[in-house]
């Protein structure tokens, strides 16, 4: 009974104790208020714990068949949780004018998929690691219909030569699978970087 | 025997794709469309389609485009969007089964590159003409 007792509050501790359960790692966004914590192994913001049960990494990865293959066609699948439901709704009622694009639907897929967008888009995912870290950098008064737009993006990218960005094999900080290996999982974790012409992508 | 190998050689060169039957429908109410549009229209023109998927056009970001820009010039080839480097699959049924099988999606596509490459949706006959293009090029 001692043992297993033992057992139990080592078992509770490291649950409580470890930080990757919340997803941390360099690159941490901090917010005006102070809400992420950039130091490793520091003591975890109050609010952030009530999220860190059920924390992950990433985005959650796309789901939706329609979605995939109508978007997918001609671009990256973006994750619905990368945006903010304004986000979708702005994006979706403008594709015949989409990023200098005609991306018209008919009605009924195109009202199909933006419901699928809404019900996934950030604010429902703030569990998830870049959901939030995105949807926090949004202030309440824009709509950006890019990710590339947003200032946690800017930021993370930032750091990246022009020159890496414009070349043949990327194009453009849209192309998101051109560096981001495991991105088409919702993974977009430092480790899984690899860009064309330079290799392993290191923040230090 | 030399008769025989003739025949074997004129039937793989005119081997063409056969539309499926909704496909077969949609060219035929291009047709009449393109009839009440332009009475002197006869039918659909390899040619013109040619003409309208390689000439170049002033596209939304005011740089020279055509439907080669991403397509490229061998339709049995996959393409490349510009903009997204996606690869795209290729055009010709020849060597994509799937395509101009699904009346929706050609007219998706037919819709919104046309309004990409020429600023404007396709007239009817200019819709036929091109799908004819695609359709019988090797």
């Amino acid at each position: 009974m001692k043992y297993l007792l033992i057992v139990a509050i080592v078992l509770a501790g490291s649950l409580v104790a470890s930080p990757n359960e919340y997803g941390y790692d360099r690159d941490e966004y901090k917010d005006s208020r102070g809400y992420y914590d950039n130091d490793r192994g520091s003591s975890v913001d109050r609010d952030d714990y009530k999220y860190s049960r059920n924390y992950k990494r990433g985005v959650a990865p796309v789901t939706d068949r329609l979605y995939a293959r109508e978007c997918g066609s001609c671009h990256f699948a973006y994750q619905p949780g990368l945006l903010p439901e304004r986000s979708w709704v702005k994006l979706m009622k403008n594709l015949d004018n989409h990023f200098d694009t005609d991306a018209t639907l008919e009605i009924e897929d195109n009202r199909k998929i933006l419901k699928y967008l809404i019900d996934n888009s950030a604010e429902k995912f703030i569990n998830y690691k870049r959901s939030r870290k995105i949807n926090d950098s949004i202030s309440k008064d824009e709509t950006p219909i890019a990710v590339s737009d947003t200032r946690y993006f800017i930021k993370e990218h930032r750091g990246i030569a022009n020159r890496l960005i414009i070349q043949k094999d990327v194009n453009s900080l849209s192309n998101c699978m051109a560096c981001h290996k495991t991105a088409d999982r919702g993974s977009y974790s430092e480790r899984d970087i690899n860009i064309p012409n330079y290799g392993k992508w290191d923040d230090d | 025997m030399k008769i025989l190998i003739a025949l074997f050689f004129l039937f793989t060169l005119s081997q063409a794709v056969v539309l499926n039957s909704q496909m077969q429908g949609y060219m035929k109410a291009l047709e009449k469309q393109a009839k009440i549009e332009n009475p002197s229209f006869e039918s659909f023109d390899y040619k013109r389609g040619e003409n309208l998927f390689i000439s170049e056009h002033i596209g939304k970001k005011g740089k020279l485009i055509s439907c080669v820009s991403c397509h490229t010039d061998n339709l049995s080839k996959k393409g490349m969007n510009k903009r997204t480097n996606k690869v795209i699959e290729p055009l010709s049924p020849l060597a994509n089964v799937e395509r101009f099988t699904n009346v929706k999606d050609v007219k998706k596509w037919l819709r919104r590159n046309f309004k990409d490459v020429y600023q404007r949706e396709g007239t009817a006959q200019e819709k036929g003409d091109v799908v004819t293009y695609i359709i019988n090029k090797k």
